[in-house]
């Protein structure tokens, strides 16, 4: 199967939030009233009802006042720190390569949580388990476009092929020169939604400038994991040894005083 | 009960033993089923995985009370090393790995026992404290403060599941008669002379020596 992608081209985009609202009509989400905070920003963050937001984003420097709209969701990382940690396999790699969640696995242990290097992954309390989008699995299966992707008016969001959108995101920021880049191909083995940008990294909010698996979850999953078996293993089998080659250390005397404890 | 033997343990010491390796057991298999997706039967048993992180959490807060006591009980015995011949009986691995012509003589715990407790002593409150983070903060506290309590747990459980697993081999059959200790309490006095005979001679001394079958007096 081929695997796709979905991209974004932040100069496409007019901050219309038609994605946003897409998102939450195909996942059937309520909002939550929120309250003016003198900024386009609504809701303010990810939530557990809110899988998709654009962010925006004032900067004022020596080009001028400038404003950012900034498509945010679920990466959908190949190499992901959540499917990593969750222990109970909540956290999946979908047919498409994407990252699925299945809420009826989900045993709310919150360790996707800060696992995620995006910050992406939201809990509910009320419900006690995890919400992130899953790039519409329900629609993509059905060779759909995600929601996001369908209601985007101006083909700031596309979906498609990987080889052939990662292409396009190169000749696009190529085109735009002045500093554009792709972002999300080069790291986690490659994101499942890769960006156009033309900031520099590091200057939109809450987006990593070069995001990976955490070391500590590597330290933690693949080398303290496996060697809590191999060190129980290693003593077992040493037990083993040491019992049949060197033998117990049984109490010197003869067995007449030797008895067993008890009545 | 049959006459001669010493009593090494008495009731509350060997209920605060069992009420830790109980609920350390506890933890570590229910902590297996949530960290190896090859142990989820042991989720599926008692009703799904959630139940299974349930039972670990609640038998957390159990652990952190035996460990508490057993901390309090077991410190100044088993917590410091005498020195040098603590460091002597080290050297020569107590005898357990190779012929040793005379290993040191050993009170109540040998090095070993010391090492053990500490292990235990030692990363149990921080799985106790780590355990609680994970637990109750897991979003409150910085994400990348909460990502090392996660190493830290695991780090934990890697020294405290293979420690015990020699503690378990000593106490049986790797060391006939030990195991007594912790069942009725009353050992022989051939195995206290083999394994603990500066212990032996402390009672004796001291007049604290508990024979079955003999009138408490001083030997």
């Amino acid at each position: 199967m081929s695997e796709n992608i979905k991209l974004f081209d932040i100069s496409k985009c007019t901050g219309c939030r038609g994605c946003q609202l897409a998102c939450k009509q195909w996942n059937q989400l309520r909002a939550k009233q929120t309250r003016m905070r003198g900024t386009y920003q609504n809701p303010p963050d990810l939530q557990p009802n809110t899988y998709l937001i654009m962010r925006f984003q004032e900067v004022e420097d020596s080009k001028g006042l400038r404003w950012y709209y900034r498509h945010q969701a679920c990466m959908h990382c190949s190499d992901a720190a959540c499917v990593k940690v969750c222990p109970s396999g909540a956290l999946y790699y979908s047919a498409f390569n994407t990252v699925g969640l299945s809420h009826e696995k989900c045993i709310a242990c919150k360790e996707c949580v800060s696992a995620c290097p995006f910050d992406i992954p939201r809990f509910d309390e009320r419900t006690d388990k995890i919400y992130k989008c899953d790039m519409c699995e329900s629609r993509i299966a059905n060779n759909l476009e995600p929601a996001c992707v369908k209601a985007c008016p101006t083909g700031a969001l596309k979906w498609g092929d990987k080889d052939r959108l990662v292409k396009a995101a190169y000749k696009r920021a190529k085109e735009l020169g002045d500093g554009a880049y792709v972002y999300g191909d080069k790291f986690v083995d490659g994101t499942h939604l890769v960006y156009v940008l033309q900031e520099k990294p590091g200057m939109y909010a809450a987006l990593p400038k070069s995001p990976s698996v955490p070391l500590s979850i590597v330290l933690w999953k693949d080398v303290l994991k496996p060697l809590s078996i191999l060190a129980a293993g290693g003593v077992l089998a040493g037990s083993f040894f040491h019992y049949i080659i060197h033998g117990p250390k049984t109490p010197d005397e003869d067995t007449s005083t030797k008895t067993e404890g008890g009545e | 009960m049959k006459k001669g033997l010493i009593q090494a343990t008495d009731w509350y010491e060997r209920t605060v033993h069992w009420l830790l390796a109980i609920s350390c057991i506890v933890l570590c298999i229910t902590g297996l089923g949530m960290m190896f997706h090859s142990f989820h039967f042991l989720g599926t048993i008692v009703g799904g995985l959630k139940m299974l992180k349930h039972i670990h959490n609640f038998t957390g807060l159990l652990f952190a009370v035996a460990l508490f006591l057993a901390i309090k009980m077991w410190w100044h015995e088993a917590g410091v090393f005498s020195m040098p011949e603590d460091l002597e009986w080290m050297m020569c691995a107590g005898g357990y790995l190779w012929e040793v012509e005379k290993v040191p003589e050993v009170g109540k715990y040998n090095p070993g026992q010391k090492m053990f407790f500490l292990a235990v002593a030692g990363f149990g409150v921080i799985m106790v404290l780590t355990g609680v983070i994970m637990w109750f903060f897991p979003i409150e506290f910085p994400a990348w403060l909460v990502r090392w309590m996660y190493v830290l747990h695991a780090l934990g459980f890697v020294v405290i599941f293979a420690f015990f697993f020699v503690h378990l081999y000593l106490g049986t059959i790797g060391s006939p008669g030990s195991l007594d200790a912790m069942t009725t309490g009353w050992v022989t006095r051939a195995w206290l002379k083999k394994q603990h005979p500066k212990w032996l001679k402390e009672m004796e001394e001291e007049g604290t020596l508990v024979v079955s079958g003999e009138e408490k007096k001083a030997h």
